[in-house]
């Protein structure tokens, strides 16, 4: 399961992160890591991008990338 | 004189702090070989602040990072001032751990504690000191709260005493550097309440509403518009026109009655006339500025970025590259300026290259003169289609540059959505003062050359001074005309104005007057057929930028891309142009 997965005001669990290792460095760096709650806040007008929110944050990242941010199995 | 390096996570006050601390004592360059601003102040000669870029982190490859981190290596850094936001010090500590690697005194500068009082985060500051080795000074820098004390501190040189007294190092695993900051923040903060919904969530659910979202992003876009072209801007413009400029003019026709002809030509109609034309335009770019450091400033141009992400994707560029295209409808000059806040390098050249497509103000007149003229009742639909030409071509361009010259895999694009808040005055204006000096500067050296350079072009011939028509331009413009033959206007007059339009697009008509005289209107009928007069306007709306734009090409991109888009804007300009006239002969002729 991934972040993508996730509806609008659903939360999670991060497990890792796969694809692009630049994006996934970034991630981490921002505190993306093993067992971070993150939840999906809201989606773009128009489906992509979305809202995620961990760490007390927002961040808008495309659905394309949030595939590659995958979640603890519930 | 010592060196303060100061460092923060993007939107966390860094710039209002910067601005307090040295106040207009602050030169902005630079940083050599790329588009990052550098900005240095002064405290009172005896400190130097270097300002670097808002970054999250120091090793994920951008340019941003790369500098602050040559910089901290390199640049004889004495003390970090590290300013983090207090509300949010769970991420923002991460930049600090990193910051220690470099064993220099931090002094970590905890900005907003106001707004993390009202959400119910108490900090130790003395706990928080002692488990991070550093010096913490609590402020609010809207507030002005706490500035001083930063001062004072830097100016007494003393933050050496507690160096890394908890020898906590950086390492490479994300999650124990994240543990060490849990662990301290554990100690040195207590959270007592949760907030539920915040007013930014409220906001949020408004303008990024599915419905709301794109309709409100026009109206405030809209809004802009009316200010900087209606209400402020323009009226600025128009009364330094008429007034200063007019009164200069006066002045000097006055101070050079007695002057040589040619010399009180040169002063009058060569440098005022031709640095003139910029200067006049500098209320419009200052507040087009105003509006979008507001916008900036606000939060909201994140959510711009947001929403229009996907639709900017299309031509290889990301949300965040639309402002830019938005500010070109006015003046490409601030468009290509504001493509500055862009990730990546390639982003900044692309949309750089794209802006000048959009159809600028400049260029106005002419639709109006030549509509007005071929197509009398359709004016504004023939204005309106070579608008929408622009964009149209300005998304195939896009398309092909994407694909070719600038190929590279979607590059991930992640923004944060910072907080709302409400702009500061100050803030707003030494932004917008800031951007006003560097269009005057740069751009005003290189107008000056080339005005004086157009002027003696179209005043003198190999005996001497002379009329327009007998002058160096105009064999000039006899030369390249055959180049426009194929497009239906291959008269050494259309190719001169064509010439003269360089110095600013609106220039095409004035030059026309001067050429064609009173009877513009019926010698135009003579040299151009309808297609012909469109097939010119589209090359008007095509063809290589005015020097204001080249000049702001070459200060932010360098020569390179200075040539590169007169070139490929000449060409698209001349192919387009063929286009339309030889199809629409086919069509109508």
């Amino acid at each position: 399961m991934s972040l993508c997965d996730l509806k609008p005001g659903q939360y999670g669990y991060i497990h890792c992160i796969k694809g692009d290792p630049k994006l996934a460095k970034r991630l981490l760096a921002l505190g993306c890591i093993e067992g971070t709650p993150v939840k999906v806040k809201l989606c773009a007008p128009l489906g992509d991008p979305i809202v995620i929110n961990f760490r007390g944050f927002d961040l808008a990242i495309r659905k394309n990338d949030a595939k590659n941010i995958l979640l603890k199995e519930a | 004189m010592l060196t303060a390096a100061l460092l923060g996570n993007p939107n966390v006050g860094k710039t209002t702090l910067f601005n307090y601390l040295t106040g207009s004592n602050q030169y902005v360059g630079n940083w050599p070989g790329v588009t990052v601003e550098k900005k240095e102040g002064f405290i009172e000669d005896k400190i130097k602040i270097v300002d670097l870029p808002g970054i999250y982190a120091l090793d994920t490859y951008s340019n941003e990072e790369k500098i602050s981190k040559e910089f901290l290596e390199k640049g004889g850094v004495d003390v970090i001032v590290n300013i983090v936001d207090a509300s949010s010090l769970n991420r923002n500590l991460y930049l600090t751990l990193q910051l220690k690697q470099f064993n220099k005194p931090i002094i970590l500068v905890l900005n907003m504690i106001d707004v993390a009082k009202s959400k119910g985060i108490r900090i130790d500051y003395e706990k928080l000191a002692s488990k991070l080795g550093v010096i913490v000074i609590p402020i609010s820098a809207s507030k002005g709260i706490g500035i001083e004390e930063v001062k004072k501190l830097l100016k007494g040189g003393n933050f050496f005493s507690p160096l890394n007294e908890n020898h906590y190092h950086y390492t490479d695993d994300e999650k124990e550097n994240y543990k060490f900051i849990e662990e301290v923040l554990a100690e040195a903060l207590v959270k007592e309440k949760d907030e539920g919904i915040t007013i930014g969530e409220r906001i949020d659910s408004i303008v990024l509403n599915k419905f709301l979202a794109y309709p409100l992003f026009l109206f405030i876009l809209y809004i802009i518009f009316k200010f900087t072209f209606t209400w402020v801007g323009q009226p600025l413009s128009d009364a330094m026109d008429e007034y200063v400029l007019g009164g200069i003019v006066s002045i000097l026709e006055t101070l050079l009655q007695n002057s040589s002809h040619w010399f009180a030509s040169l002063i009058i109609d060569g440098i005022v006339g031709g640095v003139g034309a910029v200067i006049v335009f500098l209320p419009i770019v200052m507040t087009l500025f105003l509006g979008i450091s507001f916008l900036e400033d606000s939060g909201y141009m994140a959510r711009a970025a947001f929403i229009m992400d996907r639709i900017m994707r299309k031509i290889g560029l990301s949300g965040k590259a639309f402002i830019p295209f938005i500010i070109g409808f006015g003046c490409s000059v601030p468009g290509i300026m504001s493509a500055r806040t862009l990730e990546s390098e390639k982003d900044r050249k692309l949309t750089a290259l794209l802006v000048p497509l959009m159809s600028c103000n400049a260029r106005l007149p002419v639709y109006a003169l030549f509509a007005s003229i071929f197509f009398p009742g359709n004016e504004s639909s023939i204005t309106f289609s070579l608008y929408l030409l622009g964009v149209a071509i300005a998304i195939l361009i896009g398309i092909l540059f994407k694909n070719t010259i600038f190929k590279k895999d979607e590059e991930p694009f992640i923004i944060e959505l910072p907080e709302y808040k409400m702009p500061e005055i100050k803030n707003l204006m030494m932004n917008t003062w800031e951007k006003g000096k560097g269009f005057l500067k740069k751009a005003g050296t290189i107008i000056f050359s080339m005005s004086v350079i157009i002027w003696f072009l179209s005043n003198f011939n190999f005996n001497g001074m002379t009329d327009m028509e007998s002058s160096f331009l105009a064999y000039i413009g006899g030369i390249i005309a055959p180049v426009f033959k194929p497009m239906g206007y291959g008269t050494w007059q259309s190719s001169v104005a064509l010439l003269t339009g360089l110095m600013a697009k609106e220039v095409v008509v004035s030059t026309m007057g001067v050429i064609y005289g009173v009877d513009l209107h019926n010698l135009l009928l003579q040299h151009f057929t309808p297609i012909a007069a469109y097939s010119y306007l589209v090359f008007i709306l095509l063809y290589t930028p005015c020097i204001s734009v080249i000049a702001v090409m070459r200060k932010e991109f360098g020569n390179k891309m200075m040539a590169f888009s007169v070139l490929y804007q000449l060409l698209l300009a001349w192919i387009a142009s063929f286009i339309v006239y030889n199809v629409g002969s086919l069509i109508f002729g």
